[in-house]
């Protein structure tokens, strides 16, 4: 058994601890770091130059690449990846979108350009969406199955003009004769990470996913998950979570992180409105818990309550180093292929992840 | 005052793109233009390698308001002017005047405006809007082109700059409000200053031409 291990690379600013929910890194609230003052003016540092920090630190601290999340009021992974294409030299960079954003023929040269420019180190992370108003504040009025179907054509095409010569009349998409040119072809297709915790999606992932992508849930609901998945795939497919992790050297140490932050956390907001199955199921599995925040620990180190504490979904692991290495070794063994870790501030808790839990993970 | 924007090599490699970037970066040249090529590397992607190696030169892409939606487009483009101190830019060709109209409209309307909604022939959104911070930065100078009474009038209407080719009428087709952008070789360069206020430079030697253009105009 073995599994890649990416690092999340915030697009939405980062916070200092996960005690305080400001963004203080980013530029996404007055105040703060890159960009910052100095002298009384902007000192001319951007979050661009943050991240690449961050990529760099992961980098160094052994992991695969990372993930680069969208979301809408977020900076984009795209410009992000394009910009730091050149700063690594063995990080994959994960790119998150929707297939609405671009046309697929589109995306096919922007990824060859990448995979040029970078070696071959770019991974897609294709989002269906969210739904509900977010969808409409992208401009996209396509409903949430057909967003699935829509996806599935977005693939066929951009998987046929890679490969070149490639005619398709669709539903959503008309392409006549269509190639890379020769500078741009016959470079590897990135990987597809697949998201979607809907029937609709899983139909659609079992055609095209290389990995199937799950936020963290509580591990029996996981392992169900993925039997629907090989259910629906002619060949094995593979599996990757998206885990959130707060490991210490003590247990106590995690969990009174987790208590200040519990302590601090802003009265819940209103939530947007959305058709994503994956918010609902999460929301599900909390549904018995009680108040308090160790109430929201749904199995050993299983922990329901990021959401409150930064932005993202609600499950990860908190505990020791060893616990949280056991946990994840346990994830490896469920059949996660490919694990994609997270931690706020995403530079120092990359570094610390690096040093304390990777090392003691069997399964890598 | 004139600017001189070099043209980078829309075929790469990326050693050469980055280090003409950065020469007409060091040499004082005002922009960089990552062309639109059938046959090379995306323009969008160059365009945000080369703001990323550079430090005052703006760098404008071309693209066709086809391969994206103007709500990503203008995220996307958010992103790289947050991350560069606002010097990216569009000169949007190969669509239709109507299509390239409303994607300005969109584009514009979801960076400026706080709950923007549109419904247009071509593209839409509901209670769009980047909000205060992505769009803190300036929308991305527009640059557009053509002679066709169409082509000019979108432009009166959205362009900040119109590009022409040497042998158009400059001066009877240009637009009110919009500044000319002049094609020429570097070869060409000498015989047409005075024409335009700006000159898209296609060269190729770019890397030396980014330092020789530079030293000419403090020399």
């Amino acid at each position: 058994m073995s599994a890649d291990l990416y690092w999340r690379v915030h697009m939405e600013g980062d916070q200092s601890s996960l005690r305080s929910r400001a963004h203080v890194r980013g530029g996404f609230e007055p105040g703060g770091i890159a960009p910052g003052v100095r002298g009384g003016r902007p000192d001319g540092f951007t979050h661009l130059d943050y991240i690449g920090e961050v990529a760099r630190t992961t980098e160094a601290a052994g992991f695969t690449g990372a993930l680069l999340p969208s979301f809408p009021h977020t900076d984009d992974p795209w410009a992000a990846a394009a910009s730091l294409a050149r700063e690594t030299s063995t990080y994959r960079f994960m790119i998150a979108f929707q297939p609405g954003f671009l046309h697929p023929v589109q995306a096919a040269r922007m990824a060859a350009s990448l995979q040029l420019a970078t070696g071959g180190r770019v991974v897609f992370n294709i989002i269906s969406g969210g739904g509900g108003p977010a969808q409409l504040w992208w401009g996209d009025k396509v409903d949430h199955d057909d967003r699935y179907a829509r996806t599935s054509e977005f693939l066929d095409v951009l998987k046929g003009v890679w490969a070149g010569g490639f005619t398709h009349h669709g539903r959503f998409y008309q392409v006549e004769d269509e190639s890379l040119p020769e500078l741009l072809a016959g470079r590897p297709l990135p990987e597809i990470f697949f998201s979607g915790s809907s029937p609709a999606a899983i139909a659609a992932a079992g055609r095209h996913a290389d990995y199937y992508l799950s936020w963290l849930e509580p591990f029996d609901a996981l392992a169900e998950k993925f039997d629907q998945v090989r259910a629906h795939s002619e060949t094995p497919p593979r599996f990757g979570v998206r885990v959130d992790v707060l490991a210490r050297e003590t247990e106590e140490e995690a969990w009174e992180e987790i208590r200040q932050g519990w302590a601090n956390r802003p009265s819940p907001a209103g939530r947007e409105g959305g058709d994503s199955i994956g918010v609902a199921r999460s929301a599900a599995f909390l549904a018995d818990a009680g108040d308090g925040f160790r109430a929201r620990e749904v199995a050993p180190n299983v922990w329901g309550g990021f959401s409150e504490l930064r932005d993202g979904p609600a499950f990860g692991l908190v505990g020791s180093y060893a616990q949280v290495a056991a946990r994840l070794d346990e994830l490896i063994a469920l059949g996660a292929d490919a694990l994609i870790l997270a931690g706020v501030p995403h530079l120092e808790e990359a570094q610390r992840v690096g040093a304390h839990v990777l090392p003691l993970l069997k399964g890598i | 005052m004139t600017e001189i924007h070099l043209t980078l090599p829309a075929r790469g490699p990326f050693d050469l793109l980055e280090r003409v970037a950065r020469g007409a970066d060091l040499s004082g040249l005002d922009g960089l233009y990552a062309p639109s090529d059938p046959g090379g590397l995306d323009s969008l992607v160059v365009a945000a390698g080369a703001l990323r190696a550079t430090r005052y030169t703006l760098t404008a892409a071309a693209f066709s308001p086809r391969v994206s939606t103007p709500v990503y487009a203008a995220k996307f483009s958010a992103s790289l002017q947050r991350f560069s101190g606002g010097r990216f830019g569009w000169h949007l060709a190969g669509a239709a005047p109507d299509v390239t109209a409303e994607f300005l409209t969109v584009a514009k309307g979801v960076w400026t405006a706080p709950d923007f909604s549109f419904e247009g022939r071509h593209f839409s959104v509901l209670k769009g809007g980047l909000g205060p911070v992505l769009a803190a930065g300036p929308f991305p100078r527009v640059y557009l082109s053509g002679t066709s009474p169409a082509e000019l009038e979108l432009s009166a209407r959205h362009a900040d700059v119109h590009v022409f080719d040497p042998a158009d009428d400059i001066e009877a087709l240009l637009p009110a409000g919009v500044t000319a952008a002049l094609r020429v070789t570097a070869e060409e360069l000498g015989d047409h200053l005075g024409r335009a206020g700006i000159y898209l430079v296609t060269s190729g030697e770019p890397l030396r031409d980014a330092y020789r253009i530079g030293e000419s105009r403090v020399g």
